[in-house]
């Protein structure tokens, strides 16, 4: 009987103009997105790799120098897409692309494609994760409002329980139904997507991509399914087609534009961020000071210097077979780098307070379940573009501390001396390699878990008032 | 005209009975307050924010005071001083906060080369960015449609759908004065509460009153009235109360998601921007050029540009302040050409959107709301240019000093130029949106108008 249902109200809904049309518009749009965040996406993964290239090898070809003047060049690091992310951008368009490398400090990652833009951009983007997320509930709005209202007004929904259905068996068969036509709508362009991956030499053998896109399909499924159970619940609810409308409208606009604003300007408000000026400031000061403020630089440097007399058994710099210069540089690195990690993660906590509202959020609003973990899967969450933060970081400080070396095996005098230009083509260069999906998952289990609640609650609980309303 | 009163009169009881829509317009006050709330307390922030520079660079200054307690070489000071340029904002970005937390609103200086430093981002959490800012433009801009919307979709339809419209229109009055009456109605409460919102969030925000009260009044007028409009040709066609609701969530669609984004994907593909990227990394490899050169190479070419220096010392030593400033320098004129083509394709971007901005009168509204605020990218481009003259003020301060071999004193730190900037209101883009939304609003009342007329009232 379920399955009789559901293919009444999946052929009735083919036959429905309205959602011809609408549907029609959504799949061209999905398709439209899945091919413009193609192209976007490899336009700007082309730039970063001849980018990345570009400063590799010009690392690679420099003269003859000294190795604090190659640790001052530095590099850069460019941030390489994630392979999914032309589906969902998530914050790439406001995290920078790139950031400078060199010794003693640790730079912003700079030119976000925001900055590049006007305030047209906050409008938002239009993306296949967008129109999923806020395009596709509003189909099933339009599509599953007059589910029981119209067969109450028209009367055949008397007819229809006289056959000896429940009217649980009803909404099952109708949930069943409108699935199958909004597969039928967002099935080509994920097919669309899955087969431009295929045909991707890097992406077509690479499990971990795979496991992802299927996660990402099944997060939607979910995601549909909830909305659908959803408003099947309010239609058979509510007296009149209309209000039924009007009530799942109000909770789409609550739940799509209006919640995830307010708790992330909430978060903001709540857990202020630190200015940059601020920040660098204090890692100044904790590195001239000593973090406890009873261990001052200079002193440092003296006392390694007076070991390394002693060591040696010497009496002079000049006698000593390393250069103070460089000890001192790299000791000194180690330590600002020390007090910079510290900052950076009090930074990055407060950036995850700031987000665990809106995370949280989740549990009331299932749209600010499936944002993230749509995000968290296309690897363009604020959880990877840490993990790129870190990963900069630590070649930038293994970079700066294998040239500090160089400076102290140079000896007493190094200064006057430059070191070989081969030396620079045995340096390896910074290559990023992003997180697997496991990793991912471990950031997601709040999202995943508040969507779930969300299918299994609405399922148990609706369909349990769906057994309790009247049939008039 | 008696009878016209009397409707509105009936409008505002139906109004009062209905609970849900009370409700709809309470919460919409309510969350135009947070709006306000949000916008000023955000202003602030960035108002304390730039406060506190000062204090960071004076102790910088104390610092180098402490390290250098004699009068020492310019050089070694312009190396480890920093100093700021500010972004002071108008009153009004508390309304429209626009851009103010994507592109920084200071910049620290040293006097090494610029191009190297004037891109440096602020600390601010990406995923809020992502979500947006909840200031009073976006209430205006994204919610008051939607209210109107909600008061509208049912204007006529619901009367005939309960069946009263046929006992309605057998009185002595017209359907024009109905509709005339129901929409009167309606304007006069959504007005209402979008000047009272308005009203508010300027005596929060302190802004001065001229004529920009007058100019931000009449844009959210205006394009409350276009979507009045928007409703009133949604009601001439009559259609079920569903329908009408269907449609009007579609116009909201098109004109405040998909033609913003498309408009996105168009601009980006019409008007590409030469990377920032590229500009940094020539920068970079012709300042480290610089080491590698004969200085006396890389000296001509500064006098070139610096005759006046031309007559100092030759350079002998190995290293001296005065040659690695002038390579910086030469390295920032390098890009020169690069630089201007990355502010230009910015504006051009910019004005490919102002060209284009009729095409939805939302990004019309929230573009004026924000030139009018000064909170747009602009601003921030006059504010970069600031920037620039600032770092040659700085230069040309600390060029005396380390040409003539001149000791920097204690007492030369308080002589150092300083910088501010504070926004300016983009009047005229304001204006001409203005202009272009009375046009929109225009179009829209005279198709409801003919449309009106074309159709006679079903009353069934």
């Amino acid at each position: 009987m379920i399955q009789s249902i559901a293919q009444k109200e999946f052929i009735s809904t083919l036959r429905d103009r309205r959602f011809v049309v609408l549907s029609g518009l959504l799949l061209a749009l999905l398709l439209a997105a899945t091919l413009v965040g193609r192209g976007s996406y490899r336009t700007l993964q082309h730039e970063r790799m001849v980018a990345q290239q570009t400063v590799n090898e010009q690392f690679h070809n420099q003269p003859n120098r000294h190795p604090h003047r190659v640790a001052h060049y530095g590099s850069f690091a460019f941030r390489p897409r994630a392979g999914l992310s032309f589906l969902d951008a998530g914050l790439d368009s406001f995290t920078g692309a790139s950031v400078f490398l060199e010794a003693h400090q640790q730079n912003s990652v700079n030119f976000s494609q925001a900055q590049q833009s006007g305030s047209l951009i906050r409008f938002g983007e239009l993306t296949v994760a967008f129109v999923l997320q806020v395009l596709v509930p509003l189909l099933i709005v339009f599509l599953c409002f007059s589910a029981f209202t119209e067969e109450r007004e028209t009367g055949t929904l008397k007819l229809l329980l006289s056959q000896g259905v429940s009217m649980r068996r009803v909404a099952w068969g109708k949930i069943a139904g409108y699935g199958r036509a909004v597969a039928l709508v967002v099935g080509p362009a994920l097919a669309l997507a899955a087969w431009l991956l295929f045909g991707e030499e890097e992406f077509a053998h690479n499990p971990d991509v795979w496991v992802r896109l299927a996660l990402f399909v099944a997060g939607y499924a979910v995601y549909f399914f909830l909305w659908i159970v959803g408003a099947v619940v309010v239609s058979a609810r509510q007296r009149h087609a209309r209000s039924a409308l009007v009530l799942l409208l109000g909770c789409w606009m609550l739940g799509c534009i209006i919640l995830p604003k307010a708790t992330a300007n909430l978060g903001a408000t709540l857990f202020p961020t630190i200015t940059k000026a601020q920040m660098d400031a204090d890692v100044h000061e904790a590195a001239q000071k000593g973090i406890n403020g009873h261990d001052p630089q200079d002193q440092r440097s003296a006392a390694l210097k007076a070991n390394l007399l002693k060591q040696y058994g010497v009496d002079s710099e000049e006698k000593l077979p390393v250069s103070v210069g460089g000890l001192v540089m790299a000791e000194s690195e180690a330590y600002t780098s020390k007090v910079y990690q510290q900052h950076f993660a009090d930074l990055t906590r407060t950036y995850e307070r700031q987000n665990a509202i809106s995370n949280w959020a989740g549990l009331l609003n299932p749209y600010q379940a499936i944002r993230p973990l749509s995000m968290g899967l296309a690897g363009s969450d604020f959880a990877h573009y840490v993990h790129f933060q870190q990963a900069a970081e630590s070649y930038r400080y293994q970079l700066v501390q294998r040239l500090n070396g160089l400076q102290a095996s140079m000896g007493y005098g190094d200064k006057e001396r430059k070191l070989d230009a081969a030396t620079w083509q045995a340096i390896p260069t910074f290559a990023y390699q992003a997180p697997p999906v496991g990793w991912a998952l471990g950031y997601l289990l709040l999202p995943a878990l508040a969507l779930l609640l969300w299918a299994v609650g609405l399922s148990w609980l609706g369909l349990k008032l769906i057994d309790n309303t009247p049939v008039v | 005209m008696k009878i016209f009163w009397i409707l509105v009169q009936y409008e505002w009881r139906h109004f009062r009975a209905a609970k849900g829509l009370v409700v709809l317009t309470g919460l919409v006050l309510l969350v135009g307050l947070y709006g306000i709330y949000y916008g000023t307390t955000e202003l602030a922030r960035q108002r304390q924010h730039l406060a506190e520079l000062p204090a960071l660079a004076r102790h910088n200054v104390e610092e180098l005071k402490t390290k250098f307690p004699e009068p020492a070489d310019a050089g070694e000071i312009g190396y480890y001083h920093t100093t700021f340029a500010v972004h002071h904002p108008l009153p009004w970005a508390g309304l429209s906060l626009g851009q103010r937390d994507v592109n920084p609103y200071y910049v620290k200086l040293r006097l090494l080369g610029l191009q190297g430093q004037l891109y440096a981002a602020e600390n601010v959490n990406p995923t809020k960015m992502l979500s947006g800012n909840f200031d009073l433009a976006f209430v205006l801009v994204y919610l008051f449609p939607l209210l109107i919307i909600a008061l509208c979709f049912n204007l006529l339809s619901s009367e005939r759908e309960q069946g009263i419209l046929p006992l309605l229109l057998a009185q002595p009055v017209s359907a024009g004065v109905v509709v005339g009456a129901k929409l009167t109605f309606r304007v006069g409460l959504v007005l209402g509460l979008a000047w009272l919102l308005s009203a508010v969030a300027m005596g929060w925000a302190r802004v001065p009153l001229d004529g920009r009260v007058g100019l931000w009044l009449a844009l959210v007028t205006v394009y409350c009235l276009f979507w009045f409009g928007v409703a009133f040709i949604v009601t001439a066609w009559q259609r079920p109360s569903a329908f009408n609701a269907v449609a009007l969530v579609g116009v909201w669609l098109l004109l405040l998601v998909l033609v913003p984004g498309l408009l996105n994907v168009y601009v980006a593909a019409k008007r590409p921007v030469p990377q920032g990227i590229e500009l940094t990394v020539k920068q970079r490899e012709q300042i480290h050029g610089g080491w590698d050169k004969p200085k006396a190479e890389t000296m001509n070419r500064f006098f070139a540009l610096y005759p006046q220096w031309r007559d100092t010392a030759t350079i002998k030593e190995r290293f001296v302040w005065r040659w690695y400033y002038a390579f910086q320098h030469l390295g920032d004129q390098s890009v020169q050409p690069l630089a201007a083509a990355y502010s230009t394709g910015l504006r051009q971007r910019y004005e490919l959107v102002e060209t284009l901005n009729w095409l939805s009168p939302a990004i019309n509204v929230q573009t004026s709301l924000n030139a009018l605020a000064g909170s747009d990218l602009p601003t921030h481009l006059a504010f970069q240019q600031s920037v620039v003259r600032y770092h040659d003020a700085l230069r040309a301060y600390y060029y005396p000093f380390l040409f003539n071999k001149t000791p920097f004193a204690h007492a030369d730190y308080a002589r150092e130029p300083t910088h501010t900037f504070t926004s300016t209101s983009e009047t005229p883009t304001a204006v001409q949106g203005l202009w272009k939304l009375l046009l929109s609003t225009g179009v829209v009342g005279t198709v409801g108008l003919l449309l009106f007329r074309a159709r006679p009232i079903q009353p069934r």
